[in-house]
């Protein structure tokens, strides 16, 4: 019978040769490393906030009378619903780090540069998606933590002269947070980005895939110290095939990202839920302590320490630039940040100084 | 290229430096302010009583209110009082409803607009009838007081207020009688607190509590001590019942607790395999 079914499928869409092509023959180099799986992980990530979505989903009513009390009832009633609703908060938390992680990594091997600059601004572009997504469901549950630190978000596109007001009101549908800016939020989170972030992931695999995989880190390759005049693919035919040994890679990495997950859930079920995440949202009492999402907290507290809060934006949506646009930035051949002790500064101090906003924020 | 990017940045961010000082009471007070403050309506009442040009003895009125339980549960003073908080030419006639301030033996109707319970059986009570009488029994005010009011617990029941008409002993004794459901209503309390802390929205625990409770204490106000005694058990039951139901909920907790336990040695299990898998040589 599976022979059969499989045989029908391979006179019809040459089931082999796909595989042959896509896995068995798709070679990665042999010197690749267990942060390239990275990548794979937050694709897993997705996957798995995607699914827990669809279940809340069917329980989520997306209006300020019950919004709360449907996540209420997910947590309580509906048989495993804490599960998914913990996989969920927990999973965007961790998928954020994820990415934020094979960012990092990605850029202390230098494989952002050419050929691969496109490759970087999609995944860029990825993390920003991301963060939205985190944003967006952040509201949603209508907590009073929700609530006040979407306020607080909000609020800072205010800051800039002119369209400053307007661009708020865009976001919150209003002069405040309100049931318009629940709606906003909810179309913006389950409607809106995933198809968008489908697309970029899409773009990011058909960049790798056709750009070849970069031949690790360390060292000076061939594909850059040549003058780049023509499309050239790294084929890697000295390399393991991807399937089954790097194959192997990504699942032990997808079991630890699982793993981590779920340690996180048994030993700290409160991590992500505070005492202002189990009362509803009360517009007309104000928290003692109002933060956004620990991700947001080092350009929010940029935004406070910086006395001109338009130079701040500004500052803000320089570095986004900077950041976004780094590998025209970066033109130096040598990928091996090791040897680039410049780089290597700017690159601690960064991380150093995103680690302390982060820390002072939540102060 | 890269320079010219930069240098259009730098140019970008120069409108900032003109622009220093824009808004500066916006940038004071931004991502700090309380927004929920400048929603509190305008209330003549509150302006006018809590202006330099009161007299003295009602002064400290509006501050007492408050710091009241009434306050946070936006009972105003208009509420109370009558009148009209919005137009201060004549928000004290009576056209607009002003009552003015009760005396005595009004008090009990006063309170009893909104506590209507508890107003039926203070009315039944001896202490009811005695301020109809006589204007002798205590009315409201004397053990709530009348703008700072907090909320209601045994220790209003204390030899300084009980004792002024009457021996202690009679307050006592009611006291003993509340005592062990108020006790069993505290441990509720401290369990709906830690069900919170747990991350549990205990919603329906405290509504139940919050009930049974209010039913509770309006029965204080018959000074009845046998009736009272009566109905002890019947309130020790509902309280056990949401005993219960709490208990319950944190064994849930524990049991979701290992569940995800439980799929964290899976996964870690599965990690394991994998990474054997990984270590064997190829054939
Ligand atoms: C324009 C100022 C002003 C406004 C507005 C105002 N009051 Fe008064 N109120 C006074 C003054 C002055 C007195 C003291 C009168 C006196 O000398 O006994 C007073 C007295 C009172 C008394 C005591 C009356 C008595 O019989 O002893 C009450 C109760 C009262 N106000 C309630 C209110 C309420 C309720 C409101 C709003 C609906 C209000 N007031 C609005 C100025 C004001
Ligand atoms: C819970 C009901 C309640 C509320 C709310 C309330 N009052 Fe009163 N008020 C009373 C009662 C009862 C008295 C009778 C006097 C007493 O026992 O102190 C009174 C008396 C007064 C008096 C006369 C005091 C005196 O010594 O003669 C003034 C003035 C007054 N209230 C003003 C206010 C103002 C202003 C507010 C709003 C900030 C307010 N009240 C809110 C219940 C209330
Ligand atoms: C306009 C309606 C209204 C009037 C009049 C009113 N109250 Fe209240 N009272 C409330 C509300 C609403 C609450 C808060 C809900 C609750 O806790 O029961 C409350 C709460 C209380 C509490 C605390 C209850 C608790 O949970 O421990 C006390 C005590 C109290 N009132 C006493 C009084 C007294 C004494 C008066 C008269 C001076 C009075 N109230 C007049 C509406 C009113
Ligand atoms: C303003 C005076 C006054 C105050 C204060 C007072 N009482 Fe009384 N009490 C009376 C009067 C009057 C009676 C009824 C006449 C009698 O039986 O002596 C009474 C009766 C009682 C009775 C017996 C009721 C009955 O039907 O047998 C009890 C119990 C009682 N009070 C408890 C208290 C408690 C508890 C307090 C303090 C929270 C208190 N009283 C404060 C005046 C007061
Ligand atoms: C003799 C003193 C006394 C008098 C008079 C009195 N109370 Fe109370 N009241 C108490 C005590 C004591 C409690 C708390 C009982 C307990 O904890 O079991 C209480 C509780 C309450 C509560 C809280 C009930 C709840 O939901 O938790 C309210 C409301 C209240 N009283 C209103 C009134 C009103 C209105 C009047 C006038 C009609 C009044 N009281 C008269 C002593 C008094």
């Amino acid at each position: 019978m599976w022979e059969r079914v499989k045989y029908w499928m391979e006179t019809r869409i040459g089931l082999d040769d796909l595989v042959r092509s896509q896995v068995t023959d798709y070679r990665v180099p042999k010197n690749i490393n267990i942060f390239y799986t990275l990548g794979f992980v937050a694709a897993a990530g997705y996957l798995i906030q995607v699914l827990s979505g669809i279940l809340l989903l069917i329980y989520y009513v997306p209006h300020p009378d019950h919004a709360f009390k449907s996540v209420q009832f997910i947590m309580h009633k509906v048989p495993f619903g804490w599960l998914f609703r913990q996989m969920h908060v927990v999973g965007s938390n961790l998928m954020i780090a994820a990415i934020g992680l094979h960012m990092l990594t990605v850029f202390a091997m230098g494989n952002y540069k050419r050929p691969r600059e496109l490759t970087w601004i999609g995944g860029a572009l990825l993390l920003f998606v991301t963060i939205a997504f985190g944003f967006s469901g952040y509201l949603l549950p209508w907590t009073q933590l929700s609530y006040w630190a979407t306020t607080v978000v909000t609020s800072i596109p205010t800051a800039v002269p002119v369209v400053g007001d307007f661009v708020a009101g865009i976001l919150r549908g209003g002069d405040q947070v309100t049931g318009a800016t629940l709606s906003r939020f909810f179309a913006f989170h389950v409607s809106i980005l995933p198809p968008l972030f489908m697309l970029l992931v899409g773009i990011h695999l058909f960049l790798i895939k056709r750009i070849g995989i970069s031949a690790t880190p360390f060292g000076l390759h061939a594909e850059e110290k040549r003058p780049w005049t023509e499309y050239h693919k790294k084929s890697h035919a000295d390399g393991y095939p991807y399937y089954p040994r790097f194959f192997q890679m990504d699942m032990l990495m997808v079991m630890v990202y699982l793993a981590v997950m779920f340690a996180l859930i048994t030993i700290t079920p409160n991590l992500f839920f505070p005492e202002e995440a189990t009362i509803p949202a009360n517009p007309f009492k104000t928290p003692v302590t109002v933060r956004p999402e620990w991700y947001l907290l080092a350009p929010y507290q940029m935004l406070k320490i910086i006395p001109n809060k338009f130079l701040g934006i500004i500052i803000q949506l320089a570095l986004f630039l900077v950041f976004l646009l780094w590998p025209f930035f970066d033109t130096e051949k040598e990928k091996n940040i090791m040897k680039r002790p410049l780089l290597r500064g700017l690159f601690l101090f960064s991380f150093v100084l995103w680690l302390i906003l982060m820390f002072w924020g939540r102060s | 290229m890269r320079y010219l990017v930069l240098s259009v940045m730098m140019i970008m961010s120069l409108p900032s430096f003109s622009a220093a000082g824009y808004r500066e009471d916006f940038a004071q007070e931004f991502l700090s302010k309380t927004w929920a403050g400048e929603r509190i309506e305008e209330n003549a009442c509150i302006d006018c009583h809590s202006s330099e040009q009161m007299k003295p003895a009602f002064q400290d009125i509006v501050d007492e209110w408050k710091k009241s339980w009434h306050a946070q549960n936006t009972i105003y003073c208009q509420d109370c009082h009558g009148g009209d908080p919005k137009d201060p030419s004549v928000s004290m006639t009576h056209q607009r409803g002003f009552v003015g301030s009760p005396s005595a033996r009004q008090v009990p109707e006063f309170c009893g607009k909104c506590h209507i319970g508890i107003l039926k059986n203070y009315l039944e009570s001896g202490h009811g009838k005695a301020l109809r009488a006589t204007g002798k029994g205590p009315h409201c005010t004397v053990c709530h007081g009348s703008h700072n009011v907090q909320r209601a617990n045994i220790d209003i029941i204390n030899e300084q207020r009980c004792a002024k008409c009457h021996s202690y002993e009679r307050a006592k004794v009611m006291k003993q009688a509340l005592f062990l459901v108020e006790k069993k209503a505290g441990e509720i309390e401290d369990g709906i607190k830690a069900l919170r802390r747990a991350g549990v929205y205990p919603d329906e625990q405290e509504r139940a509590l919050f009930n049974t409770q209010a039913e509770f204490r309006t029965l204080f106000h018959t000074v009845d001590v046998s009736l009272v005694n009566e109905r002890t058990d019947e309130f020790t039951r509902k309280l056990g019942a949401i005993e219960k139901d709490i208990q319950g909920t944190f064994i849930e907790l524990r049991s979701r607790k290992n569940f995800s336990a439980f799929l964290m040695a899976l996964f870690s299990g599965m990690g394991i395999v994998i990474f054997l898998i990984t270590k064997t040589p190829d054939k």
